[in-house]
């Protein structure tokens, strides 16, 4: 497929199993550590999706996605949220992210790359 | 002869008008009234108190019959028995008393003494009678006889009075003491002998301070008696402690009345003493404990908030690892990077379902700590439950068929929509179908109803499994309580889906009841869900 994924999560354990997940279906993944990270790998690399942790060790995930909404190279890249607060506080956060989503933590690894992969072509 | 004789009867003569001049003027001075009656009881004489006091007139007097006196005011049945019977066999009596109603001067009670005389010289009769009026004496005697009586009944009171003082003094619980005007002890109750531990032979007749080896000699006390008393008359709850060497240290509330005696200038003070140390130290113990409590209180809150905080990291920290462990157990069970051999896939297919069993006890110990903390938080919005129910049902298909198990499915044609958290209520009807499937044995039957009951819908999951012991009925919602059975093991279940279903189900403002005939009998689970939310804070 040829399609660039942008993993930002600073739990390893994760940031392999979503790697090694949507590998199998063909993506290139790249990861990130922390938002700053990802927000310079995101300008440089230019990702077809992110796949971005609610909490990081610097910033929030939404804050993040923000920053990455004010840059003209990167505030169309699709962003999907994994948080374990599915509740009314954790949504209300990512609502005003254009062009995002959300998968609950923890992750289905039956369905995870599926859905991913839904979510770059919906877009 | 003649003369002399003439002489004689002259000298006699002059000799009686002398003695009648003398008896008439006996009769005008005496104050009695005083009447002379002819044999005939026709009024001879009369003497001048007579007038005054009866009010009558001297010509309308002499000669009358005594009788018609005054318009015969005289005509007293008493008088003629004593003057027509009485009188003529006895020629004197004395002392009778007569009460008559007078029309001019009231009613009288007069003192009759009659003497009936022979005159002088003659055969006649005349008849003395002389009439005390009494009235006054008597009025006199009967208000002396009523003071007397009344003074008889002051002092029998004042008797009574002083008898049931001192029966209050010796019946009040409450240590009593009367002392003299010189601060010497008159009178003391039982109570205060036996609360200060004195004995009477040292009390009465002793200068208050000396009781007791002097152990009264209190300062504060000498000021009250010495200083306020004389100033006030009065002091009410003056807090005295003082340590005796009897008794200890005592707090003591002490009251205090200077009154004068009856029939005297004497004063006296009347001093109680209520031994207040237990209450004191009952009352010291309760603001102590209430302190302590309100301690306990905020150390509780405090508690209770490290406690949310700590479950709150807790839920955090433990579900990262153990989701990477579910997570890369599951892959490596579906052979995503290359086949694993039948022990491998055995041995992974464990460590991936002990660990969503963990998972969800976690999930469930947190939300039990998230209701009971008052943290759980409803998400409400319009569920048709018609839907809800059939999906959730559906979900339950593959094992209930596995089973042999045959599911009812009765639900109402009006049931309505209802206002709930719809993860909360898939929650409940998730755990209740569990426990069904999992404690009924294989061809068993299970079912679930749902209908509307006025205000709310009730659901009622029931099932023809193992059931309930009667001594395990409230058991169930302890937690961590299950029952091994042949059809299912104990690490199938958390033992927290019954309790925490009922949480939600009372969070919602439902409730959530059990019931079963007794072991291999089946059960029923019957809770309900008001249509209008009303959430439980």
């Amino acid at each position: 497929m040829g399609k660039r994924a942008l993993i930002v999560d600073d739990n390893e354990n994760n940031l392999m199993l979503e790697k090694d997940l949507l590998e199998v279906v063909g993506l290139e993944v790249f990861e990130a550590k922390n938002a700053t990270d990802g927000i310079a790998m995101a300008r440089k690399l230019m990702p077809d999706i992110m796949i971005m942790d609610i909490r990081l060790p610097d910033m929030r995930g939404s804050e993040a996605a923000m920053i990455l909404r004010r840059d003209k190279g990167t505030c169309d890249i699709p962003i999907v949220f994994v948080t374990a607060s599915v509740m009314a506080e954790g949504m209300d956060e990512i609502k005003n992210v254009t062009n995002s989503g959300f998968i609950g933590k923890p992750i289905n690894t039956r369905t995870f790359a599926r859905d991913v992969i839904q979510f770059i072509k919906s877009e | 002869m003649m003369g002399k004789a003439y002489k004689d009867l002259e000298t006699i003569k002059i000799i009686e008008d002398g003695a009648r001049e003398y008896s008439e003027s006996i009769i005008n001075t005496v104050r009695e009234p005083l009447i002379v009656l002819d044999q005939s009881l026709r009024v001879v004489t009369v003497s001048r108190s007579f007038y005054e006091v009866f009010k009558v007139k001297p010509k309308e007097t002499v000669g009358q019959l005594i009788y018609d006196l005054g318009n015969r005011q005289w005509n007293i049945p008493k008088l003629r028995e004593l003057l027509e019977t009485i009188l003529p066999q006895k020629t004197t009596f004395e002392n009778y008393e007569v009460e008559h109603d007078f029309t001019t001067i009231g009613k009288r009670i007069m003192l009759l003494n009659a003497r009936q005389i022979h005159r002088v010289l003659g055969k006649e009769r005349i008849i003395l009678l002389a009439i005390e009026d009494i009235t006054e004496r008597r009025e006199i005697e009967n208000g002396l006889e009523k003071t007397r009586k009344e003074l008889e009944s002051i002092k029998k009171s004042a008797d009574e009075a002083s008898e049931f003082a001192e029966s209050i003094i010796n019946t009040v619980r409450e240590p009593l003491i009367s002392l003299d005007q010189n601060l010497r002890v008159v009178t003391v109750s039982r109570s205060f002998y036996e609360v200060f531990k004195v004995k009477p032979e040292e009390t009465v007749g002793q200068l208050i301070y000396d009781l007791g080896n002097k152990q009264w000699d209190i300062p504060q006390l000498r000021e009250l008696l010495e200083t306020i008393l004389p100033q006030k008359a009065t002091f009410d709850n003056y807090e005295v402690e003082h340590d005796f060497t009897t008794i200890g240290k005592r707090i003591m509330l002490l009251n205090a009345r200077q009154i004068h005696r009856v029939l005297g200038k004497e004063r006296i003070i009347l001093l109680a003493i209520e031994d207040i140390t237990e209450r004191r130290e009952i009352e010291n113990g309760l603001k102590k404990a209430s302190e302590e409590l309100k301690e306990l209180a905020v150390e509780l809150k405090r508690t209770a908030r490290v406690k949310s905080e700590f479950l709150a990291n807790m839920s955090h920290e433990l579900r990262t690892p153990l989701n990477s462990i579910n997570g890369f157990s599951e892959v490596l069970y579906d052979e995503t990077f290359g086949p694993l051999n039948e022990k491998q896939k055995k041995y992974v297919q464990n460590v991936s379902t002990s660990g969503k069993h963990l998972l969800q006890l976690i999930n469930q110990i947190l939300d039990m700590a998230k209701v009971e903390a008052g943290k759980m938080k409803l998400a409400l919005s319009s569920l048709h439950m018609k839907n809800l129910l059939n999906e959730i049902s559906l979900l339950f298909a593959d094992m209930v068929s596995k089973k042999r198990i045959t599911m009812a499915l009765e639900i109402a044609e009006d049931l309505p929509d209802i206002e709930a958290d719809e993860l909360k209520v898939k929650e409940i009807l998730y755990n209740l179908l569990s426990n069904a499937v999992k404690f009924t044995p294989e061809s068993g039957e299970l079912g679930l109803r749902a209908k509307k009951t006025g205000s709310v819908i009730e659901i009622v999951v029931w099932d023809t499994g193992i059931g309930i012991a009667t001594e395990n009925m409230e058991k169930v919602f302890e937690g961590f309580f299950r029952v091994d059975t042949p059809y299912s093991r104990v690490t199938e279940g958390t033992g927290l889906g019954l309790p925490l279903s009922r949480k939600l189900v009372e969070l919602h403002g439902g409730k959530l009841s059990i019931e079963s005939p007794g072991l291999n009998k089946g059960t029923l689970v019957r809770f309900t869900l008001p249509i209008e939310s009303r959430e439980v804070a």
